[in-house]
């Protein structure tokens, strides 16, 4: 199992350190340059010119990189090009606004998709399952902006029962905080709903058709004992997956519903990092993103071991 | 007519009055500038309130109202939404809209210009010319205080105007070229400075006033970059605690020269999406949104809880056709005939319902009192646009690619353009850029002296251009043959003579007479198309008194209060 976990962790800083290049590379080719994007389109060309020299982007791109990398291995994100503050200022707030917002969203949208999902592979075929795969479809199937305007009109203005916007007042409690991140929230569950519930059903009908499952019938258990310890303990497998790769969508990917609804969270950051060209927190936000996603694919694997042995016992060999 | 004040206003002019006070006053007195004119040229020379309440009664005005406004409700803290800006920036460098209004909120200049272009006294309280306005001197207002607790004097004008002058990183570079050079402004005793001009400008008060929002006052010990960090302007309310990309706090400044401005603070919240910012003032997140967009907040229009701001001013696009290149545009004929087939009014109705006004193809824009009147409007007119591509040649049309930005409003005029062109033949093909990638590169140099950037290299463009108080730094580097952004890359020795004699020009009437030669210029040769000018616009809750919006964008709360 150790040798397993350390594998698995090897990977992973490959994969950041891949990761770091390809952003770092795919950065130079975005168009524009961050004086320029500072200064503005009126600027004067060595006023541009004078900003690029002093914040250094004017240097081989090698030269910026190892200066970020080897910073960065050492705790220090950098400055911010575009606000000359340090990075971290910036992503540590943007960073603990996203986890709020995923686990409120999380804590909404995996039960209710794997229900959906058990309840529509149970009722195969018949009236409860095509509502859930029709609904759930459908609701995956509008843009979340969409979506999320919807709630907003229906809840925040015309109901008023939930704020319009999701960030709450400073010193705000816990309970304020999950009121004003319900309606984003909810724009999430609609999007990821449908495509969880789609993927838990998928397993449980084929957990239900299996062997195992129709043995554990004719030994007499009844059906709730059956679905806990066979068919859910089978079917979840790639609920599981879906669900860990869906964090980083979660974490780094709602630039949209950060927009509609305010939120300072980091799918903002790096978007407007990308846009301003603002490399070092663009690196540095996406290699955050990255290290969730790892994180959370890494709980995955060890949840996938945890709950089907055989794979547990074919990693240790 | 009072003849005892007339009495009185011909003495101050036999007596007292210097030549351009006169020049104005007769500008009145031969019915060459109407009330609001007058009013308007008189504190852009610096004319006291008392002469021109004097010359206003003397020939049978109105004369000026200056009683106290009414006080307003104190306290509460004002909720403001309004655009990020892209960086952590120092007032001189602002190039943005965010940036302005994030900072107009705690700085002052050294005069306000109002809605209506009238100059009212803000931390200079006296402003007058010399002889052929190239030496201007201001007396400053005593008793300010930075909200660092620095007393304000003539050294922290010259620090500021130095800056902006010489820094190359100041934004406003641009306007006083040619106008004021570093070392141009000099101390003559703690409150009174004097402005050595490069050249004779006669509006040169609006250089120093908001509307050029760069020139916000600071210490003459100001630190770089110490802008957001510590409050240290001289506004109602000063800055303290600032996080770029989501908000800023602002807390009244007690030391304020203006007395207990009415709120107790003012709490921004950045917002870099429309649909955001109108859901937010409709559930009453914000009280007021610095700027909002005609098409995209639609319903704060038709909503009996919101009241919209807004500012008449002279914002525009330019579509900017290259008259240096080997293609068709290279011929005035084709530039007219495509400006003929747009249909203005409806474009207008289309993107800004009634808050815009067609534009006439010059940036004498209709606000400017300047603005030559007689010059006849564009019209729509298919009929002579096809006798016109028919003479240059073309008569059944060629093939041309409009670049842009995404930027607001654009990109639905670029497909309006597209469509139009569609009559007289031309197929156009669009290329949408983002604003990064429209403004990238470079700007000067090689090959053509105007750089490798698409916004003033490409054969046909669409640019977006803010209010400006006077149209001078306009003529000056987007029409001007050696201008730094002429697009088009215009040139014409006549239209280049006309602009240098329009900004010396004192006298209204000869301003006009110059904008007149400028705009049958333009008109005729058509190097840019400006389809409207529109106003600016922004939204508050009904209980949002005694805010005005302002054409370029600041956000001014120090009289705005709370029912």
């Amino acid at each position: 199992m150790a040798r397993f976990l350390l594998r698995r962790l090897g990977f992973a800083l490959i994969t950041l350190f891949l990761l770091s290049i390809i952003v770092f590379a795919t950065a130079q080719l975005l168009p524009g340059d961050i004086g320029r994007n500072i200064l503005g389109g009126f600027a004067d060309q060595s006023s541009v010119d004078a900003l690029d020299h002093q914040l250094g982007v004017d240097r081989p791109v090698l030269t910026q990189y190892w200066d970020w990398i080897t910073s960065f291995l050492h705790g220090d994100m950098g400055t911010s090009l575009q606000y000359q503050v340090p990075v971290w200022d910036l992503l540590g707030p943007s960073l603990v606004n996203s986890l709020k917002l995923a686990a409120v969203a999380f804590v909404f949208v995996v039960p209710l998709s794997i229900l959906g999902g058990v309840l529509a592979a149970l009722k195969h075929g018949r009236f409860t399952d095509r509502a859930i795969t029709i609904t759930g479809l459908s609701l995956t199937a509008v843009p979340e902006f969409v979506t999320a305007i919807v709630l907003i009109i229906i809840f925040g203005l015309v109901l008023k029962w939930l704020p319009v916007t999701a960030t709450a007042p400073p010193g705000s409690n816990a309970a304020t905080q999950v009121k004003y991140l319900l309606l984003p929230a909810f724009a999430l569950v609609m999007v990821l709903f449908g495509y969880i519930a789609r993927i838990t059903r998928a397993g449980t009908i084929e957990s239900l058709d299996a062997d195992y499952t129709r043995t554990a019938y004719l030994k007499g258990l009844p059906t709730s004992t059956v679905i806990r310890r066979h068919v859910l303990r089978n079917s979840l497998l790639p609920t599981i997956a879906v669900v860990a790769t869906q964090m980083g969508y979660l974490i780094g990917g709602l630039v949209v519903i950060e927009k509609i609804f305010n939120y300072n969270g980091i799918g903002q950051r790096i978007y407007t990092a990308a846009q301003y060209k603002d490399v070092t927190m663009l690196e540095s936000g996406v290699l955050l993103v990255g290290i969730v996603y790892l994180v959370a694919t890494f709980i995955a694997d060890v949840l996938y071991t945890v709950v089907n042995p055989r794979i547990r016992h074919s990693a240790e060999e | 007519m009072d003849k005892e004040r007339r009495r009185e206003l011909d003495e101050y002019r036999l007596e007292q009055a210097s030549e351009i006070e006169n020049t104005v006053i007769d500008e009145l007195v031969d019915g060459v500038l109407d009330r609001s004119e007058f009013i308007r040229r008189a504190t852009m020379f610096g004319i006291s309130a008392s002469v021109v309440g004097a010359a206003l009664e003397a020939l049978g005005h109105p004369s000026l109202a200056l009683g106290a406004p009414a006080l307003p409700v104190a306290g509460g803290r004002l909720k403001v939404g309004i655009i990020p800006p892209p960086t952590t920036t120092d007032p001189y460098t602002y190039a943005d809209t965010g940036g302005l209004e994030t900072g107009s909120i705690a700085g002052e200049f050294l005069v306000r210009a109002t809605q209506s272009l009238t100059l009212l006294p803000e931390l200079a309280t006296k402003w007058t010319p010399n002889k052929n306005a190239s030496v201007w001197r201001y007396k400053l207002r005593p008793g300010v205080k930075f909200q660092s607790g620095q007393a304000f004097g003539s050294d922290d004008v010259v620090a500021t105007f130095d800056r902006l002058t010489g820094d190359p990183k100041s934004a406003a570079l641009s306007a006083f070229k040619g106008v004021l050079s570093k070392g141009g402004t000099k101390a003559v005793d703690n409150l009174t400075v004097d402005f050595h001009l490069d050249a004779p400008t006669a509006s040169f008060p609006y250089l120093t006033s908001s509307t050029t929002y760069q020139a916000i006052l600071l210490p003459k010990n100001y630190e770089l970059g110490s802008f957001t960090k510590a409050p240290q302007g001289t506004g109602a309310y000063e800055l303290v605690s600032y996080t770029p990309g989501v908000g800023a706090h602002y807390n009244r400044f007690p030391g304020w020269w203006g007395g207990h401005a009415a709120l107790d603070g003012v709490d921004v919240t950045y917002y870099s999406d429309d649909a955001a910012t109108t859901a937010a003032l409709l559930g009453k997140t914000q009280n007021l949104i610095g700027q909002i967009n005609f098409a995209t907040g639609r319903p704060l229009f038709s909503n009996k809880g919101v009241q919209i701001f807004n500012a008449h001013g002279a914002t525009h696009r330019e579509v900017c056709m290259r008259t240096d290149l080997h293609n068709p545009l290279h011929d005035w004929r084709v530039r007219q005939a495509i400006a003929l087939t747009l249909d203005r009014p409806a474009i207008v109705k289309t993107l800004f319902g009634k808050f815009g006004e067609p534009g006439n193809d010059s940036p004498f824009a209709p606000i400017y009192p300047s603005t030559d009147p007689s010059v006849p409007q564009r019209k729509k007119d298919l009929k002579k646009a096809k006798q016109l591509m028919a003479a240059a040649g073309h008569p059944h049309g060629f093939s041309i690619e409009l670049t842009t930005e995404q930027t607001g409003e654009i990109p639905q005029l670029a497909q309006i353009i597209q469509r139009s062109v569609r009559a007289i033949g031309i197929k156009m093909k669009l290329t949408i850029l983002t604003e990064a990638a429209y403004f990238g590169g470079t700007s000067t140099g090689p090959p053509l002296g105007w750089g490798n950037t698409p916004w003033l290299n490409t054969p046909m463009n669409i640019t977006d251009w803010g209010h400006r108080a006077v149209p001078n730094v306009l003529l000056t580097a987007a029409f001007h043959s050696k201008g730094i952004w002429n697009a088009a890359h215009y040139s014409n020795k006549k239209f280049d003579r006309a602009t240098k004699s329009f900004i010396a020009a004192i006298a209204l009437k000869d301003q006009r007479r110059y904008a007149g030669v400028m705009q049958r210029i333009l008109l005729h040769d058509t190097p840019v198309i400006i389809p409207y000018f529109y106003d600016f616009l922004g939204a508050g809750t009904t209980n949002v008194k005694g805010y005005k919006s302002d054409a370029q964008g600041s956000v001014y709360l120090s009289h705005t209060s709370l029912a």
